[in-house]
């Protein structure tokens, strides 16, 4: 899978999850900052991202990620094994 | 002023030298206690504790009885055996007084005889006077209790007598108690607001005289009963509420040996278990107290918590069996019908149940962040959470691991119990709940939310 269809796969989750406008998210957003996630729909998040990428995730590395990039990053390199 | 400097060390230091986890943690003293007496200052060596022989004794059936609707036989029969078993094959719990006055206390002490067991030594509670002295001959006890009141608020107030005369009475049972060969154990109550050197001294001193020839298994024993609970533990307090003084004098100034001293605590200041122990660090062997603390209005010491004190001042568990504990709380409930505050140390239902969010996710990262001591294995009582709005997401994965018996990288993680969490805040933001969610309502969420991790459960 490339970087660009993780991160679409990565902001649609966002926005739905969210509940944000698929347009105005940026990968520089923080979830709890710039898109108000507090720390329930920030676990809420990482599970949905678990059930788009069909992954267990390990809950200290997965909820460390703070951003929509960070997230990018982070599944890029554990889908494409980096 | 001495200078700390930081030590940064990689691996965490526990010390577990004194909180091993695989027991209560350990009390352990650095030096003598200091005490002022009659201006000269005097010593107590607390390390001696660890070997001398101190023990429990027991008084559910007699003061513990007092303050409650009155025990079945077969009741008093089975926690007796418990009693036994908990207090292990050293006799950590020694003996239990019995009351011998109805057709009733008489048929239970014969059943329990009848159970053969060594320890707890079953003995009497009468009062002072030789009438009742008979009931104890009848029963072919070794050794009973008698009310010796000792303060003049009991002399004089309550028995209208002098205290010579008082001293007479108690003396002339103490002295049929010996006739018979049965052991007198004097209850000196209410000893902690007594004029202690007008009445209790003299008192103790004539008793030692009286016994001075008798072998040692029939010298009197002296319980010092604290019976409106004012005793002090404090260094350094007046007499007559000092515990250390007391027993100083008792033993120095009256000759009475360790083995002959008892610990009778009320916990009407809430200083009924310290008070106790303290009684057995400043240099007395019998601590007597109640399972739970059941007592005259504020109860007696708990002798669980005893118990977890003499493991603690030993170091090791003596023989004792501690998982009897959470059998006698559970045959309380289940078949005596008395229910125990939920709080309520060692045995409460939420004794080592946490609420806090924070501490469940310590819980869950490594449990003796926030347990007392292996709980799991010494008392059969695995930690756990009760699940509100301020438990988080830790608190409901810890309760649905332990749920599903899931241990190491099996546990799920806060991600897979995302859904029950938001169910559970649901009930309080949306739905205004009040209370905390049951474990009923919990395990219905995991059918619905875990289906596969249920069916698996329920396979298992």
């Amino acid at each position: 899978m490339t970087r660009q269809e993780i991160a679409e796969r990565v902001t649609k989750v966002t926005a739905r999850e969210l509940r944000r406008n698929i347009a105005e998210i940026r990968e520089s957003d923080q979830f709890a900052m710039e898109l108000g996630a507090d720390s329930l729909k920030s676990i809420e998040l990482v599970a949905a991202f678990e059930e788009e990428f069909n992954l267990n995730l390990v809950e200290e590395e997965a909820l460390k990620v703070q951003s929509v990039g960070g997230a990018i990053d982070f599944f890029d390199k554990i889908i494409n094994k980096k | 002023m001495k200078n700390y400097e930081l030590q940064d060390i990689p691996q965490p230091n526990l010390i577990e030298n004194i909180f091993p986890y695989s027991l209560p943690p350990l009390i352990k003293f650095e030096g003598k206690i200091q005490e002022t007496i009659d201006g000269k200052t005097v010593e107590f060596d607390p390390n001696e504790v660890k070997t001398r022989d101190i023990h429990i004794t027991d008084t559910t059936f007699r003061d513990g009885q007092q303050a409650r609707p009155p025990y079945k036989k077969e009741q008093m029969v089975k926690l007796y055996e418990m009693l036994s078993r908990l207090g292990g094959p050293n006799g950590v719990i020694r003996q239990s007084e019995f009351f011998l006055y109805t057709k009733n206390d008489r048929e239970t002490i014969d059943a329990c005889r009848n159970l053969n067991l060594k320890f707890p030594e079953i003995t009497g509670w009468i009062r002072a006077n030789k009438g009742d002295f008979r009931l104890v001959k009848e029963m072919g006890l070794k050794e009973t209790g008698m009310l010796t009141s000792s303060s003049d608020y009991h002399i004089f107030h309550k028995q209208n007598q002098t205290r010579k005369q008082a001293m007479d009475q108690y003396v002339e049972v103490v002295e049929a108690a010996l006739e018979a060969g049965i052991r007198p154990r004097c209850h000196l109550e209410d000893i902690t607001r007594a004029d202690l050197p007008g009445f209790v001294f003299p008192f103790v001193q004539r008793l030692e005289r009286l016994t001075e020839k008798q072998p040692d298994n029939m010298k009197v024993k002296i319980r010092l009963c604290d019976t409106m609970g004012f005793g002090l533990s404090y260094p350094n307090a007046a007499e007559p509420r000092s515990i250390p003084k007391l027993i100083w004098r008792l033993r120095n100034e009256c000759g009475v040996t360790p083995d002959r001293l008892e610990w009778h605590g009320h916990n009407d200041f809430h200083k009924v278990h310290i008070n106790g122990a303290s009684a057995w660090i400043y240099g007395l062997n019998a601590l007597n107290g109640t399972l739970f603390g059941f007592g005259e209005r504020c109860g007696n010491p708990p002798l669980e918590g005893a118990i977890i004190e003499y493991i603690a001042l030993k170091g090791s568990l003596s023989g004792i069996n501690l998982p009897v504990i959470t059998e006698m709380v559970e045959y309380y409930e289940k078949e005596i019908g008395t229910h125990l505050a939920s709080n309520y140390p060692f045995v409460g239902k939420d004794f080592n149940t946490t609420r806090a969010g924070i501490h469940a996710g310590g819980l869950r990262k490594f449990e003796q962040i926030y347990n007392i001591f292996d709980t799991t294995t010494l008392l059969n009582r695995p930690p756990r959470v009760s699940i509100t709005d301020k438990s988080g997401t830790d608190g409901v994965a810890l309760w649905v691991n332990d749920f599903l018996g899931l241990k190491g990288e099996e546990r799920l993680s806060v991600m897979k119990v995302a859904k029950i969490q938001r169910w559970v805040m649901d009930q309080y933001e949306v739905g205004g709940r009040m209370s905390s969610i049951t474990d009923e309502e919990l395990e219905e969420q995991v059918k619905i939310n875990l289906p596969e991790y249920y069916k698996q459960h329920h396979r298992n």
